[in-house]
């Protein structure tokens, strides 16, 4: 009886065939926008380096004054002052190792005079940085601790600003930053990363092209273009913090470190918290830290759900693709209706020549089942374009030094998506079929076979 | 055979209640030949409707093949339908877009037949009507007459006790009616009880037995050897 399902259900859909098309392509368009928005909504959730996502701590501690804003939730962009962060790596504390980041924005220069220069952003981090976010390396190594510890100057480049400076390997090369003159020990690799997490952005692609040793950036001043929450009595300093007064940037309460902490387990993650208490109550004994304790150690995971949380319901295509999906399928079910009513005879002609209405409903189910599933695939072919489109407003959006694969990942269409898009295409097709088979099954045969 | 005990139909809407078939008794024997004629509206297709368990009724007993059908649910109904009735419309109610063979095929489908058994029930049934030559047609393809040929090829693919034909000569002339005429009296010669509805007296003679039925009621006739109709005690 399957196959004779499938050769009816093949027949009816021949039949008439602009309203069956008509069909497909609204479940088809409806499924297409609604799976774009949701790939980019699932990889915009994805947790970059899922393996140790439990396991990597970004450390919070709120130095702000009295008067300032109350803590509602967990606050964003709440850094550290570059004191505490390095005090904090330099203690003895349960985690296995620390990597600190803050940005910068300089111009990165070949000593080729036929190469152009050009400005890119920049992460000021520390040797740790590499190993504890799995940096892949495509030439060289990163630099070590000793590097750290003498401010050498060293840089690694990421493979795009490679290939514009030096077009191939460029390890033990110089360039100049900002008219630094530095050395190249290593060139990344494609880092295969949903977002920018280390900055806390979590921003789709990678914009830091460079990363040199903090050390080497605050004994040579580079300059920190960064978000800076300063005391409200320093604000006037900030343009000087900024660009020169790198020791009065140090003394003071403006917070623009990141710092991540690697740990072994949750439970370290505790006595983390107590150390990072206790080091807050010392300060406060030396005047600093005038508000209630408010420090945070968040796991990597953690941060990604607080901000999915935050941020996830913000984009207006989340909640028109549904509704624009469901418009399409009311569209196709009132098509559907019509062509089932259409066959109001030869079904009653069937149930009068013995078909049972559940042995119907097979047969009306089988092409409904057809319809999704053709709409289905079709509509996975659209998203597809759609997240094509997308990845390309999303490179013309980004400046040159962020390369299209480092944003692929963000537009791709996995496998978990193309079955959620059959799932949703045939269930949906089969919920909204679910009334025209039932209409159909119960029409009355004697009264469309009276004879005429 | 098919036996009804009492049996009443009404149609209700809203404002009106049409008693489109009062307690009728009713006993049809196998091999019988019935025609059933009557005015317009007096219930003919309602009572063909219901011996072929397409509609329902309110009260009373009906028995088909010995079983009460009362209290049936739709799948019973639908198989004992399906085993027992072979219907024949006015219309022909072929499904145009599927070969004579395929058409033929549907009840069979439903019966549960294996392949072998299905085709070699479509071709016999198709050479009874004179169309095995033509298994590959569409119905369009056909005459009216050989269309109504094909209907009852379907209906009696599945050997039914029951053949009910609702003016299955109404749509063709007189010729052809005549020859289908003949079919259905030969498949009657065979052993299946035959109902048929019908406006034409002349052919309504040929039957065996005659059932009138004039505003839902129904008076019962037998026909002797010189046509001549009498009324059953």
């Amino acid at each position: 009886m399957f196959s004779y399902n499938i050769s009816l259900a093949m027949r009816s859909l021949r039949e008439r065939a602009h309203l069956t098309l008509l069909m497909i392509a609204a479940i088809a368009i409806g499924l297409g926008l609604l799976m774009t928005v949701k790939t980019m909504t699932h990889q915009s959730a994805k947790v970059p380096l899922a393996h140790k996502a439990n396991d990597i701590f970004f450390i919070q501690a709120d130095n702000r004054e009295l008067t300032a804003d109350p803590i509602v939730r967990q606050p964003r962009m709440v850094y550290l002052t570059h004191r505490d962060a390095q005090n904090i790596m330099k203690a003895s504390t349960p985690a296995k190792a620390h990597a600190s980041v803050w940005k910068s924005r300089v111009i990165l220069n070949s000593l080729d005079k036929d190469v152009r220069p050009f400005r890119s952003d920049m992460a000021v981090t520390n040797a740790d940085f590499f190993s504890m976010f799995d940096v892949p390396f495509l030439y060289g190594s990163p630099w070590n601790a000793s590097s750290d510890a003498s401010a050498e100057p060293v840089i690694v480049l990421t493979k795009e600003s490679n290939a514009l400076l030096f077009g191939n390997n460029s390890v033990g090369k110089q360039l100049r930053i900002n008219g630094l003159t530095v050395t190249v020990v290593g060139v990344i690799d494609d880092w295969d990363l949903p977002s920018q997490f280390y900055d806390e952005s979590f921003r789709r692609g990678r914009n830091d092209t460079a990363f040199i040793p903090d050390s080497l950036a605050i004994k040579s001043n580079i300059m920190r273009n960064e978000r800076m929450r300063c005391l409200p009595q320093e604000n006037a300093l900030r343009a000087s913090f900024r660009s020169s007064d790198v020791q009065g940037l140090i003394n003071s309460e403006c917070s623009f470190v990141r710092l991540w902490a690697e740990m072994d387990s949750s439970g370290s993650a505790t006595k983390y918290q107590d150390f990072l208490e206790q080091y807050v109550n010392n300060q406060k004994d030396l005047g600093r830290f005038p508000r209630e304790m408010n420090n945070y150690v968040t796991s990597l995971r953690d941060m990604l759900v607080m901000r999915n949380e935050l941020f996830g319901g913000r984009d207006p295509l989340i909640y028109i693709a549904p509704l624009f999906f469901i418009v399409c399928l009311l569209n196709a079910i009132s098509i559907l209706l019509a062509k089932f009513t259409r066959k109001a005879k030869e079904v009653s002609l069937r149930r009068a020549l013995g078909a049972k209405k559940w042995v119907l409903m097979g047969q009306y189910f089988t092409e409904v089942c057809i319809i999704g599933l053709i709409g289905g695939l079709l509509g996975i072919g659209l998203s597809y374009l759609g997240l094509q489109g997308m990845l390309h407003i999303a490179v013309y959006q980004s400046d040159y030094t962020v390369s299209a694969e480092s944003l692929r990942e963000a537009f791709a269409l996995d496998w978990q998506m193309m079955s959620m898009a059959l799932l949703i295409a045939l269930t949906s097709t089969i919920l909204v079929g679910l009334y025209p088979i039932w209409r159909i099954i119960n029409v009355a045969p004697a009264a469309q076979l009276k004879s005429q | 055979m098919l036996k009804m005990q009492n049996v009443s139909k009404i149609f209700r809407t809203e404002l009106i209640e049409t008693h489109a078939l009062r307690n009728v008794d009713l006993h049809i024997k196998k091999g019988d030949f019935v025609s059933i004629t009557g005015p317009s509206g007096s219930g003919k297709t309602t009572f063909l409707n219901l011996a072929g368990l397409l509609e329902t009724f309110d009260e009373g007993d009906y028995f088909l093949d010995g079983v009460n059908v009362k209290g049936m649910n739709d799948n019973q109904i639908s198989e004992l339908r399906n085993q027992k009735i072979g219907f024949v419309f006015q219309s022909f109610n072929l499904i145009p877009d599927l070969p004579l063979f395929d058409n033929v095929d549907v009840p069979l489908r439903y019966r549960g037949f294996n392949r072998a058994e299905r085709k070699e029930r479509i071709e016999h049934a198709l050479e009874i009507v004179g169309l095995s030559a033509r298994l590959k047609h569409l119905p369009t393809q056909l005459s009216g007459g050989q269309q109504q040929r094909v209907a009852i090829a379907r209906a009696i693919a599945g050997d039914p006790a029951f053949l009910l034909a609702d003016e299955p000569t109404g749509n063709l002339d007189s010729m052809m009616a005549q020859s289908v005429m003949e079919l259905l009296e030969k498949i009657n010669a065979d052993g299946t009880t035959i109902i048929m509805v019908t406006h034409d007296d002349q052919l309504a003679k040929r039957a065996g037995r005659n059932i009138q039925i004039f505003d839902g009621q129904v008076s019962d006739r037998v026909i002797d050897s010189s046509d001549v109709l009498i009324q059953r005690a």
